[in-house]
C-alpha cells in the first residue's frame, strides 16, 4: 500500500510540475472558453441590404428610415453601380432599387422595386425578401386604410434562457478532459518508454499495473479539479447557468476520463517515439473536436454525418454532461449515453492492455 | 542418520546430481538452512553461498539473429565480475536476461538460488540495476526519486545518506535532468542500491564519461563492492575491466571465448612481453637470444626488440650481459601484454574497430 501511495503522490507531483500538461489541460481550454464566451453567439444575425434611391420623396425617405430601425437589417445607401459592385463582392445580401416616389406615388399606380439577389447567400436573401415583402404589405394595408382583422399578442412565459455559454461549457469540459486524458498520458508514457524509464521500473518488484493505476487515478483527480475550475469560471465570469446534479456531473466526468485514459494508453502502446505522439493522437482526437458536439450541436450537422458523429466517444460524453448541466437530466435520462461511454471505455481499455506494456515484446 | 534428508541426499548422489543441483532441488522442495541445521545438528552455510549467479546454456535468438549463442558461467559471491566485449557481442542482452528484463530462448539463470524465470519477483528484491541509459522522472528531485524507488521494495530509506554515499548530497533537491553525465551515473547507482541488493548490475557504466568522472565511478564501484555487494558489469573498455574486475568473461559474437582472472587471462592468452631498448653499440642477436625466457629477437632502426615469456628473468640477464660484455643500455621500455592482446589472440580481431 505504501508503494501505491508513494506512486500516486509522485505522479501528481510530476503532473503539477509539467508546464506543458498544465498549459494544455487548464490554460488553453480556459482561454478558448473566455474568448467564445465573450464573443457571444447569442445576438441574432444581421443582413446587409443596399438601398438605391437617388432623390427620395418624403414618404419614401420615411420608409427607408423605418427600415433602418429594424435591427435585422444593416442598411447601406448608394448608387446602383456602387451597390451592385458591393453585392458582387459578397458584401450585400440583397440590393433594392427603389423608385423615389415609392410611397408618395403609390396611390396613382403600383410602384415597382427591383431586388438584386446575392446568389451566394440564397437562404439569407430569401428571408430578407420575405421580411421586405411583409413590411411592404403592412405599408400597403396602412395606405389602403384597410381594417385590421388579425392581431398577434405576445405573452412572455418565464423560461430558462439557454445562452451559448451554457451550451459551450459542458462541451468544453468534455473536450478538455479528453485532451488531458489522452495527451498527458501519451506524451509522458511514450517518453518513459523511449528513455528506458519503464525498463528501469521493470527491474523492480513494483507491478506495472500499480504504476498505470496510480497515473490513471491522478488524472481522474485532475479531471474533477479541471471541471470545477471550468464551472467556476463559467458561472462567475461568463454568467453561465448550471442546473442539475453535481454528483452526476462528476460521474460523467470520471467515466469520460476513464474512457479517454484508455485511448491515451492505447496511443502510448502504439507510438514508438514521442515525435509520433501528436500525429497519432490528433488523428483520433481532432475529428472529435468538431464532431463531438463541443462547439455546435450534433443536430445541426448533415443527416449522414449525424449518424457517425453521435457514436463518437466524445459525443456520448458531451451529450450526457450537457443534458445534466443544462436540463437537470437524471440518471435514467442519460443512461444511454453512459452506456455508450461504458462500451467505449471497455473497448479502449481493452485495446490499451493489448498494445501497452512495460517491456518490448520479443519476437523470439 | 536415516532421516528423510539423508535418504534424499544419498538418492541424489546415486542419481549423479551435482552439489548445486542437489542444493537447488532441496530449496525447491522447501528445505531451508534452518531445516538443514536441525538435521545435521550444527549451523549450515547458506545454500549456493559460493556462487551467487549461475547461468547455464543461455541462448537468445531473434527472428534473424542469435544474440547469445549458449553461454554458461557462474559469478562468485562478493566479486566484481566483468563481461568484456565489443559492441554487439551480446553483453547487454546477457545482462538483461539475468536481470529478468528479457526472456531467454532457452537456458536457465539462478540468482541466490532463485530461478529468474519462475521466481522473478523474489529475484528483483535481491538485485539492483543500472541500465545503460539511466533516465528517471523529469518532475522529481533526487530525494523524491529515491523515496519512490525504495517504496517499490516496501522499504523506507535515508535518501540523504544514500546520496552522500555517491557524493550527491548537495543535489538532493535538484532534478535528475540537471545532473552531469557522471553525476547521473552515480545517482543511478544510488537508486540501484535502495534495496541493499545482493548483486548490483552495471551496464557500460562509464561509456561517454570524461576521464575524471570515470575514475570517480570506479572508486564508487570498489566502495560498493567493499561493503560486500557482488558487482556484475559489462564494458568494452580494457582498462575498466583490468582495474575493476576480479574475473572477466570475454565475449564475442554471442559466446564466451574465455573466462578467468585478469592475470590468468594475460598469462594464458596475452602472448609475450616485449623489451625494447637502445644501447651505445649494437648487441649481438645470438647473445640476446640466449638470455633466459627469450622467445624471439629482432633489431630495427637502432632499437632491439626482445620478446620474453618472463620479463623479470630476461631483464636480470640483460643487465648482467651489459656489464660483462661492456655495452650500456640507453632507453628501455617494457611492453606487457594487455587485455587488448588477449582479445586479439582469442578472436583474431580488435576489440574496437
Amino acid at each position: 500500500m505504501n508503494t501505491f501511495r508513494t506512486l500516486v503522490t509522485s505522479s501528481a507531483l510530476i503532473f503539477l510540475r509539467s508546464k506543458q500538461a498544465l498549459f494544455f489541460t487548464l490554460f488553453m481550454p480556459l482561454v478558448i472558453m473566455v474568448i467564445f464566451g465573450m464573443i457571444g453567439f447569442d445576438t441574432p444575425p444581421t443582413y446587409d441590404i443596399g438601398i438605391v434611391a437617388s432623390a427620395p420623396q418624403p414618404g419614401t425617405a420615411q420608409f427607408i428610415a423605418k427600415l433602418k430601425e429594424l435591427k435585422v437589417f444593416k442598411v447601406h445607401e448608394g448608387t446602383l453601380a456602387d451597390e451592385r459592385a458591393a453585392l458582387e463582392e459578397g458584401d450585400r445580401t440583397v440590393v433594392v432599387a427603389m423608385p423615389d416616389d415609392l410611397i408618395d406615388g403609390a396611390a396613382q399606380a403600383p410602384r415597382e422595386l427591383v431586388v438584386y439577389v446575392n446568389d451566394g447567400q440564397p437562404v439569407q436573401a430569401q428571408s430578407t425578401i420575405s421580411m421586405l415583402n411583409q413590411y411592404l404589405d403592412k405599408t400597403s394595408l396602412a395606405l389602403a386604410q384597410a381594417p385590421t382583422f388579425f392581431t398577434l399578442r405576445q405573452e412572455k412565459v418565464a423560461s430558462r434562457d439557454l445562452k451559448y455559454i451554457d451550451f459551450l461549457l459542458p462541451g468544453l469540459i468534455a473536450m478538455s478532459v479528453m485532451q488531458m486524458s489522452v495527451f498527458s498520458v501519451a506524451f509522458l508514457f511514450v517518453q518513459y518508454k523511449e528513455k528506458g524509464v519503464l525498463r528501469r521500473l521493470a527491474a523492480t518488484p513494483m507491478r506495472p499495473f500499480q504504476f498505470v493505476a496510480a497515473n490513471a487515478l491522478t488524472r481522474l483527480g485532475v479531471s474533477v479539479v479541471q471541471t470545477s475550475i471550468f464551472i467556476l469560471v463559467g458561472v462567475l465570469l461568463l454568467n453561465a447557468t448550471v442546473v442539475g446534479s453535481y454528483v452526476l456531473v462528476a460521474l460523467c466526468v470520471v467515466l469520460g476520463a476513464l474512457m479517454f485514459l484508455g485511448l491515451g494508453f492505447t496511443v502510448s502502446g502504439i507510438a514508438k517515439t514521442v515525435e509520433s505522439v501528436p500525429a497519432l493522437a490528433n488523428l483520433l482526437v481532432f475529428p472529435m473536436l468538431f464532431l463531438g458536439g463541443t462547439f455546435f450541436p450534433i443536430s445541426s450537422m448533415p443527416n449522414w454525418l449525424q449518424h457517425v458523429a453521435k457514436f463518437l466517444p466524445l459525443s456520448f460524453f458531451s451529450t450526457a454532461l450537457r443534458e445534466v448541466m443544462t436540463r437537470d437530466a437524471g440518471l435514467s435520462d442519460i443512461a444511454g449515453d453512459l452506456l455508450g461511454m461504458l462500451v467505449w471505455g471497455a473497448l479502449l481499455i481493452g485495446a490499451a492492455t493489448l498494445t501497452f506494456g512495460f517491456q518490448e515484446r520479443d519476437s523470439a | 542418520m536415516q532421516s528423510p534428508l539423508a535418504q534424499y541426499l544419498s538418492d541424489a548422489a546415486n542419481a549423479g546430481m551435482t552439489m548445486a543441483e542437489a542444493a537447488r532441488a532441496l530449496a525447491d522442495a522447501g528445505w531451508t538452512t534452518a531445516h538443514l541445521a536441525a538435521a545435521f545438528g550444527h549451523s549450515v552455510v547458506p545454500m549456493g553461498s559460493a556462487d551467487v549467479i549461475e547461468v547455464a546454456d543461455l541462448v537468445k535468438r531473434y527472428a534473424t539473429t542469435t544474440a547469445v549463442a549458449g553461454i554458461s558461467f557462474t559469478v562468485r559471491r562478493g566479486e566484481v565480475f566483468g563481461i568484456l566485449g565489443p559492441n554487439g557481442a551480446g553483453k547487454t542482452t546477457t545482462l538483461e536476461m539475468i536481470e529478468g528484463l528479457r526472456n531467454p530462448t532457452s537456458g536457465s539463470i539462478h540468482i541466490d538460488g532463485l530461478n529468474v524465470a519462475t521466481q522473478a519477483n523474489a529475484v528483483k528484491h535481491r538485485i539492483g540495476v543500472q541500465p545503460q541509459a539511466s533516465t528517471f522522472f523529469d518532475g522529481l528531485t533526487l530525494r523524491e526519486t529515491l523515496i519512490l524507488f525504495a517504496s517499490f521494495y516496501d522499504r523506507t530509506v535515508d535518501p540523504d545518506a544514500l546520496l552522500a554515499d555517491v557524493q550527491l548530497q548537495e543535489k538532493a533537491t535538484s532534478k535528475v535532468n540537471e545532473l552531469s553525465g557522471g553525476q547521473k551515473q552515480r545517482f543511478s547507482i544510488a537508486v540501484g542500491l535502495v534495496n541493499e541488493p545482493v548483486v548490483l548490475f552495471l551496464d557500460e557504466p562509464t561509456t561517454g564519461l570524461d576521464p575524471q568522472a570515470r575514475r570517480n565511478l570506479w572508486d564508487l564501484v570498489r566502495q560498493v563492492n567493499a561493503r560486500g555487494t557482488t558487482v556484475v558489469l559489462t564494458t568494452h573498455y580494457m582498462d575498466e575491466a583490468e582495474v575493476l574486475c576480479d574475473r572477466i568473461a570475454v565475449m564475442d559474437h554471442g559466446v564466451i571465448v574465455a573466462l578467468d582472472t585478469t592475470a590468468n587471462l594475460l598469462a594464458a592468452h596475452g602472448g609475450d612481453a616485449i623489451i625494447e631498448f637502445t644501447s651505445d653499440r649494437q648487441v649481438d642477436e645470438t647473445l640476446l637470444a640466449g638470455l633466459r625466457e627469450v622467445r624471439s629477437v629482432r633489431h630495427e632502426d637502432g632499437t632491439h626488440f626482445v620478446a620474453t615469456a618472463q620479463p623479470r628473468h630476461t631483464l636480470d640477464d640483460l643487465f648482467g650481459a651489459g656489464r660483462t660484455q661492456g655495452f650500456a643500455i640507453g632507453s628501455l621500455t617494457l611492453k606487457r601484454p594487455s587485455l587488448e592482446d588477449v582479445f586479439l589472440n582469442l578472436t583474431g580481431h580488435q576489440l574496437r574497430e
